[in-house]
């Protein structure tokens, strides 16, 4: 056995071997792993419960789960490396009473075919899980919905205005009418904006001289918050406003209080002449 | 393995890697014979250093955000102090009495020069326009204010037309008059001829319904802000509106009165030029 094989036995016997599982390094980091692996769970599934809004769209949910899924697949990946660390920073620290100052470094780990093919594929394939689960979620929200109500967004610093096409209503305020589909045209008149009403589970950039849609579809009543997402200036922490899904007639209502004609308002908000919704804005 | 060097086979079974490794080392990198041992460290010294390192990184810690919150607008150091509305009694609104007040203001085309001994701005500049001479109000809270406006700056158009249009005021209209002392009231002015704007919300969480906007029209009289910034012809523009709830409310001018992107950057990004915080209480 030649020298570097015999230092490789003392190693491994050092650190794996030996002694019953548990009662070494490499047994104890899997208790840790174990244990962080079950709080990064545990938070993943809990702490969207207290860190998102209540949602009123089902691109919302998709945004709940996402977080949710990705949360959990990564919790044991980040679980090892906190594992090795925290392990490392107890066990294995420099005491001031050895003998050797400072100790000599470790010799450096090459050449471990089954670490490395493990490493991989694992790697390759939780990456190819969230691009799938990313795709998908990503996907929903680009269907063209024919009839959509269209909501033409604009930021400034700091604040947004939202214009509806064909009722000369504009706003600071973002009324939507419940179940029926809505596309967002964001631009911005200065700097980059971050459109964020994140109750419907969408948010993109508004950037100058750019157009940029996002849709969704507001399916609960309900009252939610529309944020800058992007850091645009002095008052970026104020550039935020409130937001309702309501119901088609209420919607109706409001675009004529606002301006809008009854013909008009009718139109965007789906409702016949006779004040009964069409079959989209039911 | 009878090449294999004798420390190793020595080595007790559970000593680690680095220990067997030193036993090979070249005698080069050992202590040379003879020379003095390092003093083993003083058994007070690791509960006292660990002491230290907490208390250093907690004075740390706490200067940096003891730094940060001085400069929030919850600071009581405002330049040019706090504006408290004047009092003008009780007024009756839809059939509740409550407290009327008054507040004052002038927008100059620069923020140099100085108003009965007050500067427009501390940190003046030639080039930057200011409203004076305090960026601080203080009003109650769900009454009736009355604002007026002095508008000594030039304009143009806006980056967004929308601003031109009255917002949040008693009636939806505010009240012009011209230098020459004509008088209109009116829900919006021409977008092409905005000298600056009062827009005010509320800070996240206090009162997300409140808003207010009022654009004043642009005035080419300009006055000379060095030596008489209150001496030119003026826009006179009256509102009134009802304050919300208590808390901090943030005001800027959405008119584009500054430097580079989109005239959005010096003035209007630097605090208490075109920008400051109405206290309501």
């Amino acid at each position: 056995m030649s020298f570097e094989e015999e230092v490789d036995e003392i190693e491994a016997e050092t650190i794996l071997g030996g002694a019953p599982f548990f009662s070494r390094p490499g047994g104890k980091i899997f208790i840790i792993w174990l244990v962080f692996t079950v709080i990064g769970v545990l938070i993943g599934v809990y702490a969207p419960h207290h860190l998102l809004p209540v949602l009123h769209s089902p691109e919302g949910g998709d945004v709940w789960a996402t977080v949710v899924v990705f949360t959990v697949l990564a919790a044991p990946v980040a679980a090892l490396v906190y594992a090795i660390a925290f392990y490392s920073l107890f066990a294995w620290r420099h005491r001031s009473n050895d003998p050797d100052e400072p100790p000599p470094d470790a010799e450096p780990q090459r050449g471990n075919g089954p670490i490395t093919v493990i490493w991989l594929t694992v790697s390759t394939l939780l990456v190819v899980v969230l691009l799938f689960w990313g795709i998908t979620v990503w996907s929903a929200q680009q269907v063209v919905h024919p009839n959509a109500l269209q909501v033409n967004v604009t930021g400034q610093q700091w604040l947004w205005t939202y214009s509806y096409p064909g009722t000369g209503v504009e706003t600071r305020t973002l009324e939507l009418p419940v179940n029926r589909p809505v596309q967002f045209n964001v631009t911005s008149v200065d700097v980059t904006h971050g459109f964020w009403p994140a109750a419907l589970g969408v948010q993109v950039d508004a950037n100058p001289n750019v157009v940029t849609v996002i849709r969704t579809t507001p399916n609960t009543l309900g009252s939610f918050i529309v944020q800058c997402s992007q850091l645009c200036g002095l008052y970026h922490a104020f550039m935020n406003n409130n937001g309702d899904v309501v119901t088609t007639q209420q919607f109706d209502s409001w675009l004529q209080s606002n301006g809008a004609t009854p013909t008009a308002a009718a139109a965007a908000a789906g409702v016949s002449s006779g004040g009964s919704t069409t079959a989209m804005g039911k | 393995m009878t090449d294999t060097p004798v420390g190793i086979r020595q080595a007790p079974p559970d000593v680690r890697l680095w220990e067997v490794r030193v036993v090979t080392e070249p005698e080069t990198s050992r202590q040379p014979e003879g020379s003095p041992a390092a003093e083993p460290p003083s058994p007070k010294a690791k509960p006292l250093g660990i002491i230290l390192t907490f208390v250093v990184a907690f004075v740390a810690i706490g200067g940096v955000a003891a730094f940060f919150i001085s400069q929030t607008y919850t600071s009581p150091n405002y330049p040019n102090g706090v504006q408290v509305a004047q009092s003008l009694g009780t007024v009756n609104v839809n059939g509740q009495s409550v407290p009327h007040v008054a507040l004052r203001f002038q927008t100059y085309p620069d923020s140099t020069g100085s108003v009965g001994g007050k500067p427009v701005h501390p940190s003046g500049n030639p080039a930057w326009p200011a409203y004076g001479l305090t960026n601080q109000f203080q009003v109650p809270a769900h009454s009736l204010v009355t604002m007026t406006i002095r508008q000594y700056d030039s304009g143009g158009s806006l980056n967004n037309p929308w601003f031109a249009k009255v917002s949040g005021t008693v009636g939806g209209t505010a009240t012009f008059t011209s230098p020459d002392g004509k008088t209109e009231t009116s829900n919006h002015i021409d977008p092409d001829n905005v000298g600056h704007t009062f827009t005010m919300r509320s800070a996240p969480g206090v009162d997300a319904a409140f808003f207010l906007n009022v654009p004043l029209p642009t005035n080419d009289n300009l006055p000379n802000n060095q030596t008489d910034p209150d001496g030119g012809q003026y826009y006179t523009v009256k509102f009134s509106f009802m304050s919300g709830a208590k808390g901090v409310y943030a005001w800027n001018c959405e008119f584009p009165c500054g430097q580079m992107v989109a005239s959005f950057g010096g003035v209007m990004g630097a605090y208490g030029f075109m920008s400051g915080f109405v206290h309501v209480v």
